[in-house]
């Protein structure tokens, strides 16, 4: 019964799921075909953690997370381009657009609720795409932003990890998310995170016991805004580019998609989502051109039958394993 | 500091050319168990959403211990002490009780409860009000369960419950026996004289016989205006309530 409570989860099961999390990042790039694709996955796994803060536990669906992506890529880009950033200062500046243009486009979408937040932030999306589209000397415009650097991490000229090795680059995203996957899970177990929670279960409440959810919101939002702003970032250095499509809608539809069919009541149902969605286009793209309709098929499968997504079907399937094994052990004791 | 914990002045609340509050002038003594009653469409609860800030009055005054606060917003009114229940169970139905409790005790840090770097286990403070709220609601042993699968008697316990979590000088409470079953009311009757003890307690309430033992003072509404106020013999037998009130409801 307290299984449903997302905070006991968190409690009891926390030094278990970074165990479990290691473990795939290990794993991962052992059992795909490409360091690049495993590389991919943790990139989409970042920016689904991100939504799944807002969607799972603060309960806003937002259609904005397309831009802090997108920012995140032009962002650190731009700064490695122009200014010569080197790759730790270029993520600290995405992790900062993003959280920026979060303040921006948070501010304003959360003084309204349900279905016109939703708007808000679907106009947000497509404002960003079209500012994007229209400062080409920035941005590329349609031709993207060409030439993305992937700096090595140098401390005074001296190269400590090389990072065009697409292996090394792997092991640095995994340990990026590693950090910030254990730090999102300390702030959902934190005082604020479980106040989100609370405005995710009952926000008129919420308000009644003292919170001021505006400020709940807008924190979260920018939390969410950095950590999608660095995914971001990461996808224009694994590429060496950074497409328009990072900024569209559909971005920010791809986003929500993964965060869905991985679970909203979990953070490793994120890494789940996206390594799912991520693997499905490598490989149905490749049988079928019109693979995305069958995506749209799974999205209503996930909905339909499975409601807490990848991870809730994986829990529910361990708990069936576990009580008939446990009768199993009766049994036997009574024989 | 005046012997008054709540007063209002004059307040008012408009929809268009509609008062539904037209010039209330309520004064909740400190320590006492203050019951507003009222037949339907009396105004109690457009009074009781002034109160709690819930609607900005259209006009008058609101004092919580001699500080107007009619522009605080409710969640600004939770630092000063004031608390409320909800007369639709409102509850963080998908979270445990003792959750429920804990979140409610959170809730006056205020801006303290912003910190996201701390496990909620640090703070053991919230944790032990939980606990004792558990204990005096009688619901410890079910302090893990969701709070959306209590029965229907013990989930409005547990609405009013929350909240005593942040220590309140005010509870105000909107028609906590809603809906309960006649055999879970004595429990609701009980409970409320018990935080009368502790707390002084503003009650808004629907169902006159249920009040009349509890309440030291009691106002009786009647198109969004204050008709009667006194203790429950005088109220009982006043013609006007009898009219309005009782009236009606023989």
């Amino acid at each position: 019964m307290t299984d449903k409570n997302p905070l006991a989860v968190a409690k009891g099961h926390g030094h278990a799921l970074l165990l479990l999390l290691i473990v795939s990042l290990i794993g991962l790039p052992l059992i795909l075909p490409s360091a690049t694709l495993a590389t991919e996955i943790l990139i989409f796994g970042l920016a689904a953690l991100a939504c799944n803060l807002l969607l799972g536990y603060t309960g806003l669906l937002s259609f904005g997370q397309g831009i802090f992506f997108g920012a995140g890529a032009y962002g650190a880009a731009l700064l490695m381009i122009h200014l010569h950033w080197g790759m730790l200062g270029a993520l600290v500046g995405a992790a900062l657009f993003g959280a920026l243009l979060a303040l921006l486009v948070g501010a304003l979408a959360i003084r309204r609720k349900g279905i016109y937040f939703v708007m808000l932030t679907l106009a947000f999306s497509q404002m960003a795409y079209f500012l994007a589209y229209t400062l080409s000397g920035w941005t590329g415009g349609d031709n993207g932003l060409l030439d993305v650097p992937r700096p090595n991490i140098e401390i005074a000229g001296h190269v400590l990890v090389d990072l065009a090795d697409p292996r090394h680059f792997y092991a640095f995203v995994a340990l990026l998310f590693l950090l910030i996957f254990a730090g999102a899970l300390r702030v959902i177990r934190s005082p604020f995170g479980s106040t989100l929670m609370a405005i995710r279960e009952n926000e008129t409440r919420a308000a009644a016991i003292g919170y001021d959810i505006r400020h709940f919101k807008i924190l979260v939002f920018m939390l969410s805004g950095a950590i999608t702003g660095i995914a971001g970032a990461l996808y224009a250095m694994l590429l060496h580019f950074a497409p328009l499509s990072n900024i569209d809608l559909m971005m920010s539809e791809n986003i929500l998609i993964m965060t869905i069919v991985g679970g909203t009541g979990s953070l490793f149902g994120s890494l789940l989502g996206a390594g799912a969605i991520v693997m499905l286009g490598d490989v149905l793209s490749e049988l079928w051109p019109r693979w995305l309709m069958l995506l749209g098929v799974i999205l209503i499968l996930v909905v339909v039958f499975m409601r807490g997504g990848l991870w809730g079907g994986l829990a529910d399937l361990v708990k069936r394993l576990q009580p008939s094994r446990a009768l199993d052990a009766k049994t036997k004791e009574t024989l | 500091m005046s012997d008054y914990l709540l007063e209002t002045r004059n307040l008012q609340l408009a929809y268009g050319p509609f008062h539904a509050v037209n010039g209330v002038d309520l004064k909740v003594r400190t320590g006492t168990i203050h019951t507003v009653i009222g037949p339907n469409g009396a105004g109690k609860t457009s009074l009781f959403h002034c109160l709690t800030g819930e609607r900005q009055a259209t006009a008058g005054k609101i004092l919580f211990n001699g500080q107007d606060i009619i522009r605080k917003p409710s969640h600004g009114r939770v630092a000063l002490g004031m608390a409320r229940s909800f007369q639709l169970t409102s509850l963080f139905q998908n979270l445990s009780v003792r959750e429920n409790l804990r979140l409610a005790a959170q809730g006056r840090d205020g801006l303290g409860a912003l910190n996201f770097w701390r496990s909620v286990e640090h703070k053991r403070s919230h944790w032990d009000t939980a606990d004792r709220v558990l204990e005096r609601l009688k619901l410890n042993g079910r302090a893990e369960t969701l709070a959306g699968e209590l029965s229907h008697g013990q989930q409005r316990v547990l609405e009013v419950g929350m909240s005593i979590c942040a220590s309140p000088t005010l509870l105000m409470l909107d028609e906590p026996t809603s809906g309960m079953g006649i055999d879970d009311i004595p429990l609701m009757t009980d409970l409320i004289s018990d935080l009368g003890r502790d707390h002084t307690v503003l009650l808004i309430e629907h169902n006159m016989s249920i009040v009349m033992s509890i309440s030291q003072r009691i106002t009786v509404m009647s198109h969004g205006q204050i008709l009667v106020e006194g203790t429950p013999d005088q109220v009982r037998n006043d013609e006007r309530v009898r009219t309005v009130y009782l009236g009606e409801a023989a």
